[in-house]
């Protein structure tokens, strides 16, 4: 019985140091596969878009987005972008952004830039050293121009003059012709095309015209923003600007949509004399009931040993 | 209590999100409870004034209970919305700031109307009973004593007992029983307003008037039922409080429970015959979605099952009686706690772009503390209060064994005369012998 055991003792030993070894070997095994092969970065794309605002400042936005584990590239959060300017030979840092939940970094950028001999400056982004995308970069080479929106005098066809110009080698203002220009009118929430025709090319003299529709709907007084756009060009970027014109239609407000509201000052006066007169009949009971207890007081005596219950 | 006035100052220190509320679901455990709360005040109303008003000579041991569950459930109920509040430093501005047009407004009003109407209504029948505590009380040195004779002959106001007193009581008690009505009909409707004159699903409904008010009224009976075995046990008053009163309220809870099932069925039925497309969301969740054991729970539990019960001669004997109306009481507050929660989870436009947990809602610990701390609150005051007071009214019950002793002594009499009279009838001696022949 007592070698039984012991033989039993020594097969079961045997299994167990076949699993640990077993056990050993995958172990080892795998730490030589994740040592030998390196982690493979994700793919990462970027794309770098200039817009120059109607108060002339300049904003540079880079979109970017990773490849996920489905192989789908989405916005990527949190990442961190550097802004570089080329000057001569060097690539000078103009700042850092870091991306918000749809992948945008914006950064201001300053409104002297250093321009090469075609008077161009060029913007790099980049995104480098991140521990789990690639490195990634993309930049924009473009040219500094300005738009000017004029209202025509006034009179039926509420015409726009749009006048696209450029700096020369000289420093001479020179228009820029072929521009396509794009009207919109500012809403609450973005901007309205301007009628379903709302493109127009700049001259020789690098004026566009436009008429604004007479049925766009203004301020209480009428009043509307125009704005001038010129979008996705592939030598100034985008260009925006904006002026204040008089020809909306007058916006007709009623001043007491929900007269019955909470939060109106004064409630409907039935329902005022409705709670007075509810409530007054009963608190009129309870004064009642508080001065007979008073009466109840007066006839009692204080100093009486016994009550007559 | 300490621990849930701790929670308290860290749910103002922190404020209300160290609770389970969140955007969406704003009003979770401390809004049903206050709901509830207003519902147990009902029983006071309906056991002393409406029995008190229809003669019921039986109710005469048990008002004062009723009028103490109405006064404490009053009180720590319009508690509850406070401690819903993130700012409650703030409270003053809703009645310098409220809107005479809201129902939140009306609410404030007619809660503080009927707690002032409560405390009047428990206070007037104890005058006389003060007037025998200061009386009979023992006078000692020790602090408790004068302190508790002191506070006799405050609010005995005097009492002596002279006919012109107590004219003045009973005429004050007969104007309150009347008004106390209408006013406790309004609190629980106006609480129902808060909701029905939301445009929710679930809450949009023009039964929610009466519905509250019979909900309110059969929870409230099943609470006093609770109060009524727990003062005769702890007390010995089997003496006063006889089977016969737990039969009767018995019957009582079992009317009451019949016309709340009637308006339930009102509630859920007619808009889920019409399953409009807000509705239908809510409903479904109730009927066989997240809710649905809930619901079916409480309408099988705390509905058809007390039913089933009390219509049976032995379901009102004490024990089944109790038992069913814990199940009452307690299916009547997570009933609150289903009206409120699941439309608030429901709403017409979707819930979309918030953080998951919003979407749900659970009450958590300091919730959960803070409401058991108001609920030890009212257990401490009952208690209290019976220490202090007397819990049935002394000298209406005397007055009832004296109306029971004149009434059967009248009984007496007249079996007497009649049998007198019947005597007389068939008594021939007077009659001549030839009118015989």
């Amino acid at each position: 019985m007592k070698e039984k055991l012991i033989h039993i003792k020594s097969i079961s030993n045997k299994i167990v140091c076949i699993l640990l070894s077993v056990a050993l070997f995958i172990n080892i095994s795998n730490a030589q596969d994740s040592a030998a092969a390196p982690v493979e970065k994700r793919a990462i794309t970027m794309q770098l878009a200039f817009y120059k605002k109607a108060d002339s400042t300049k904003t540079i936005i880079a979109t970017v987005k990773g490849k996920s584990v489905t192989n789908k590239f989405l916005p990527l959060r949190s990442m961190k972008v550097n802004f570089y300017v080329q000057n001569k030979m060097d690539q000078v840092l103009l700042n850092s952004a870091i991306t918000d939940a749809s992948g945008r970094a914006m950064i201001d950028v300053p409104k002297i830039l250093p321009l090469d001999e075609n008077l161009n400056f060029t913007i790099f982004s980049k995104i480098e050293n991140d521990s789990v995308y690639q490195n990634a970069e993309e930049h924009v080479h473009f040219k500094d121009a300005n738009l000017s929106l004029i209202l025509l005098p006034k009179d039926s066809t509420q015409t726009v003059k749009a006048t696209v110009t450029e700096i020369d080698k000289n420093g001479n203002i020179i228009p820029v012709k072929g521009k396509e220009i794009k009207f919109y009118v500012k809403r609450l929430f973005g901007m309205m095309p301007a009628g379903e025709d709302y493109t127009e090319t700049t001259d020789e003299t690098g004026v566009a015209t436009f008429s604004y529709p007479k049925d766009i709907k203004g301020d209480e007084a009428g009043g509307i923003t125009l704005i001038g756009k010129i979008q996705d060009d592939e030598f100034y970027g985008n260009i925006e600007s904006r002026a204040q014109a008089p020809w909306g239609v007058v916006l007709a407000v009623d001043k007491n949509p929900f007269p019955r509201a909470l939060w109106e000052p004064h409630a409907p006066f039935p329902l005022i004399i409705t709670i007075v007169t509810l409530f007054g009949i009963v608190w009129s009971f309870y004064f009642y009931i508080v001065y007979q207890l008073r009466q109840i007081t007066k006839e009692g005596n204080p100093n009486v040993k016994s009550s007559h219950v | 209590m300490s621990w849930a006035l701790f929670c308290y100052i860290h749910q103002l220190r922190n404020g209300l999100g160290v609770t389970a509320m969140r955007n969406y679901v704003s009003w979770g455990l401390y809004i049903s409870t206050f709901v509830f709360f207003i519902g147990i005040s009902h029983s006071g109303t309906l056991v002393s004034a409406i029995l008190r008003i229809s003669k019921q000579e039986w109710r005469r041991p048990i008002t004062r209970s009723a009028e103490l569950l109405t006064f404490v459930s009053l009180l720590f109920g319009g508690i509850m919305p406070i401690i819903d509040l993130g700012r409650p430093d703030r409270i003053a501005n809703l009645v310098i700031f409220g809107r005479v047009q809201s129902p939140l407004m009306w609410d404030i009003i007619s809660i503080c109307t009927y707690f002032c109407g409560s405390t009047m209504f428990l206070f007037l029948p104890m005058i006389p009973d003060m007037a025998l505590c200061r009386d009979r009380s023992i006078v000692t040195n020790t602090r408790f004593e004068k302190f508790k004779k002191w506070l006799y002959t405050k609010m005995a106001l005097g009492w002596t007992g002279t006919k012109s007193q107590w004219h003045r009581l009973e005429n004050t008690m007969n104007i309150m029983t009347i008004v106390i009505i209408p006013v406790a009909v309004s609190v629980h409707t106006v609480v129902s307003y808060i909701f029905a004159m939301t445009l929710r699903p679930g809450w949009n409904s023009t039964v929610f008037g009466p519905y509250f008010v019979a909900g309110a009224l059969y929870s409230g009976s099943a609470g006093v039922i609770l109060g009524m075995a727990a003062f005769r046990k702890l007390y010995h008053l089997e003496k006063y409080i006889t089977l016969k009163h737990f039969d009767l309220m018995g019957r009582l809870v079992l009317a009451l429970t019949l016309i709340y099932a009637y308006l339930n069925l009102n509630e859920y039925w007619i808009p889920a015959y019409k399953m409009a497309t807000g509705e239908g969301h809510l409903l479904k969740d109730l009927f066989y979605g997240d809710y649905s054991k809930i619901f079916w729970t409480l309408q099988f539990g705390s509905v058809l099952l007390p039913i089933a019960i009390m219509s049976f001669p032995k379901g009102r004997t004490p024990l089944l009686l109790n038992i069913t109306c814990v199940i009452i009481v307690i299916g009547a507050w997570v009933k609150r706690y289903i009206i409120v929660v699941p439309t608030l989870l429901h709403p017409f436009m979707p819930i979309q772009e918030v953080p998951n947990d919003w979407s749900h809602y659970f009450p958590n610990w300091v919730e959960f503390s803070i409401t058991a701390g108001c609920l030890a609150g009212i257990f401490l005051v009952i208690t209290l209060f019976a220490k202090m007071f007397p819990m049935m009214a002394v000298w209406e019950v005397e007055e009832g064994v004296q109306i029971e002793h004149d009434r059967l002594v009248a009984i007496e009499i007249r079996k007497k005369r009649e049998a007198e009279e019947e005597a007389k009838l068939f008594d021939h001696s007077e009659v001549p012998q030839e009118a015989i022949n």
